[in-house]
């Protein structure tokens, strides 16, 4: 069980490397997704129980009134939750930085960001 | 943007109503099986943007265009913030449920959830489309 | 109080946002296209009244518990008003209003505009959001929902600098909520729940009982660093210059007065409501002295008018830092005044060199001078302004700066008061040297045709002028109006048992 947040730290000490040290805005934004995907597989790792069954109240749970037994079984359903509203929340910033990469492109014909450095001071 | 070729035309053609009803699926049986409005919203997007893809942005602008599609996205917003409001007004508070509950395991059931899913559906739909008019907008305006 | 009004505030501007496309438009169609902001004005104001409505009731002392959906806390999320949420809520709202009203004008020559209007709503709902919840994870949300449409807002020129900008403060920002996330994260492994309240209890109780775990301060240090990149503490403030720079004035405005608002507020609330750590105020001073004075100093050299106030406010926020980390009841309200003031001039001087930048199309000081004679009124207000920055008697400057020096000296820290006037003196100087450059001296040639700014630019501008003056001149107004805010982040006790105790 371990190993999932073993897997996620990693997942996002890559990303957060891919985010400081490479010289090309789609790879910055890859990066960012790369430390989003490691905090998602975290939080639903936390919510795992050993053995449990999928939150779903559906199918032989029917009609038996076994709610109780139900929700002893059942892995914990908010970190899911949590994971899709950030999935949306990412899709949103994948958006408006891809977008933004493309503007880039457009006006100055590279995408490496240390390049592109007009402000200064 | 020019399209692609005809068999994948034709494909595209023959899959689309099929893709569109299982994003329709995925969005309506949302208070049953795991999906609901954004999963069900993103594969009815991904409908569309798949004739996009394969006829070009003028067959994909004849079934839905730019207009419609922010439009669409306003719609899908103000549903669910009406639902909200009903809330208010009808129950006690916000997002409160208003609708009768049903029985467990029926699609007609879970008060307020369906319609909630099916604003979200809406509204992601339609924004996810109006992303990828927007990109393709700036594509078109390089090339020219 | 307007029934339903903590969620009123949210939904208001969320409702305008999603309807200004329609609006646009229909008022495209029948030709009337102001149509569309006068509607995002109304929608402001009327958000400014709802907040207005819960004022009495929170001011009595009684924190409004609002429960979405019926479900009360712990398992609910829910809306928690206090002093400090309505201080802020007020401030938020009169700022949008009058930044909706200064854009009705300064943004009539681009186009696109119904995005800038929808983007603004949204911004505007996000800060409320963020201001009104008790909810950690709801607060995540909102903290998105605002970042992402001031990414947007940035770069809304869409010219070199704009989106340059905006990408820099994207990436920075984006690291910024990833950090927020994964100390939600690990704030949710170890507690178990996700209200403010229901954590700032159990965590206490992990406090009291067993020697700290190493994940708290951790936690912690996770969320000072998230918030600190959107109030541009030192040394996470490298977005900031050029964000301010490169985006419309109306929106180095906003950023300025709203959202680094609600990112000390959300500073403030996790600090010290959820870990009740009034021991880290030790490291808001040393932030606080270090974000003053190489916001200063760096403020000294530039040549550019928004890159200077953009620098000063970073240096303005070291102030705030430093007035809440000592702790105690005065350095605490010192810091809360400082932070309304803030509000109040920033905006004051970004509207004013908006109107420079609206008349004479460039806001680089080596290309200005003279202007005084052609704009005597925003020379005026620039100068009000700057001298209530500088902390000059008898504007509201001096009165939140003087209770954060005695502060500064009761708390037996007389360095860091020496500081703090030091960097006054020097926020004194560049504005002086900046209103020199612009309003005095020689004209050049090409500039002998400019104009004062239209009317409906400076009524905003005149009404944040005037409250300079009033809470300048009435200091005790400005304390009573930020006592309950500091009562309530002192009272961390009241609030969980409100909160826990409405369900």
């Amino acid at each position: 069980m371990s190993l999932n947040y073993i897997i996620a730290m990693l997942l996002f000490t890559l990303g957060i490397y891919c985010l400081l040290f490479k010289r090309n805005i789609v790879k910055m934004v890859i990066g960012l997704q790369v430390l989003t995907n490691g905090l998602h597989l975290f939080l639903i790792s936390l919510g795992y129980r050993e053995g449990g069954i999928a939150p779903i109240l559906a199918g032989e749970m029917l009609g038996r009134g076994a709610t109780a037994e139900f929700a002893a079984a059942a892995v914990d359903p908010v970190p899911q939750a949590l994971v899709l509203t950030s999935i949306v929340i990412n899709v949103c910033t994948m958006a408006l930085a891809l977008s933004l990469a493309i503007y880039i492109y457009r006006h100055y014909g590279t995408l490496n960001p240390f390049q592109i450095r007009r402000l200064r001071g | 943007m020019a399209g692609m070729t005809v068999i994948v035309r034709t494909i595209s053609r023959l899959l689309f109503p099929f893709l569109f009803l299982f994003g329709a699926y995925i969005v309506v049986h949302g208070q049953l099986t795991p999906g609901g409005g954004f999963q069900g919203g993103v594969v009815l997007a991904a409908a569309v943007i798949l004739l996009l893809l394969a006829y070009g942005i003028e067959g994909a602008q004849a079934k839905v265009n730019a207009l419609q599609a922010e439009l669409a996205e306003s719609l899908g917003g103000l549903i669910l913030v009406w639902m909200g409001l009903m809330g208010t007004i009808v129950g006690i508070a916000f997002f409160q449920n208003v609708l009768p509950f049903g029985s467990l395991g029926h699609v007609l059931s879970a008060g307020s959830l369906p319609v909630f899913n099916f604003g979200v559906g809406i509204k992601v739909a339609a924004g996810l489309l109006t992303i990828f008019y927007a990109i393709l907008r700036i594509q078109g305006e390089e090339e020219k | 109080m307007i029934a339903h009004a903590p969620i009123l505030a949210i939904v208001v501007p969320l409702f305008a946002a999603f309807l200004t496309p329609v609006v646009s438009i229909v008022a495209k169609r029948f030709g009337v296209e102001r149509a569309r902001d006068w509607f995002v004005v109304g929608a402001a104001i009327l958000m400014l009244l709802i907040v207005a409505s819960m004022v009495p009731a929170v001011w009595r002392g009684e924190v409004l518990v609002y429960k979405l959906g019926g479900w009360s806390p712990p398992w609910g999320i829910n809306l928690a008003v206090d002093g400090l949420n309505l201080l802020v809520a007020l401030i938020i709202a009169s700022v949008v209003s009058l930044i909706a009203i200064y854009s009705v004008v300064y943004m009539e020559r681009d186009n696109g505009l119904e995005k800038y209007y929808t983007l603004l709503m949204l911004v505007t709902a996000g800060c409320m959001g963020v201001t009104l919840t008790g909810d950690v994870f709801n607060l995540f949300v909102f903290f998105e929902i605002m970042s992402i449409s001031s990414y947007a807002l940035v770069a809304f020129r869409r010219n070199w600098d704009s989106v340059e900008a905006g990408i820099k403060y994207m990436i920075i920002g984006s690291l910024g909520t990833s950090f927020i996330l994964l100390s939600i994260a690990l704030m949710y492994g170890l507690v178990g729940s996700l209200n403010i309240a229901d954590l700032a209890g159990k965590i206490a109780t992990i406090k009291a009982t067993q020697p700290l775990p190493m994940i708290v301060p951790l936690m912690l240090t996770l969320f000072v660093v998230g918030f600190g990149i959107k109030i541009a503490m030192v040394p996470l403030h490298a977005w900031l210059p050029d964000a301010y720079q490169a985006a419309p004035s109306a929106i180095s405005a906003l950023l300025s007065g709203a959202t680094a608002t609600v990112g000390v507020y959300a500073m403030l609330r996790v600090s010290y409501m959820l870990f009740g750590a009034l021991a880290i105020g030790t490291m808001f001073i040393i932030l606080g002295l270090v974000t003053m004075v190489v916001g200063g100093l760096m403020a000294l050299v530039q040549r550019d008018l928004k890159r200077l106030l953009a620098y000063s406010s970073i240096s303005q926020m070291g102030y705030i830092l430093l007035g809440v980390g000592f702790g105690t009841a005065m350095g605490i309200q010192g810091g809360l005044f400082h932070l309304l003031n803030n509000a109040i001039y920033k905006v004051l001087l970004f509207m004013c060199a908006g109107a420079i930048v609206y008349r004479v199309g460039t806001s680089n000081l080596d290309e200005l001078g003279g202007l005084g004679k052609n704009m005597p009124i925003t020379a005026t207000l620039f100068v009000v302004g700057a001298l209530a920055i500088s902390g000059v008697p008898p504007l509201n400057g001096f009165a939140s700066k003087w209770t954060i020096y005695v502060a500064g000296m009761e708390a037996g820290q007389p360095i860091c008061t020496a500081i703090a006037v030091v960097m006054s003196a020097l926020t004194l100087a560049y504005f002086l040297k900046a209103i020199n450059l612009m309003f005095l001296g020689q004209r050049p040639e090409h500039l002998r045709e400019v104009k004062e700014a239209p009317p409906l630019m400076l009524f905003p501008m005149l009404m944040l002028a005037a409250f300079c003056v009033v809470f300048g001149i009435l200091p005790g107004l400005g304390i009573d109006l930020v006592r309950p805010a500091q009562s309530a982040v002192m009272n961390q006790l009241g609030y969980i048992g409100s909160v826990m105790g409405a369900g």
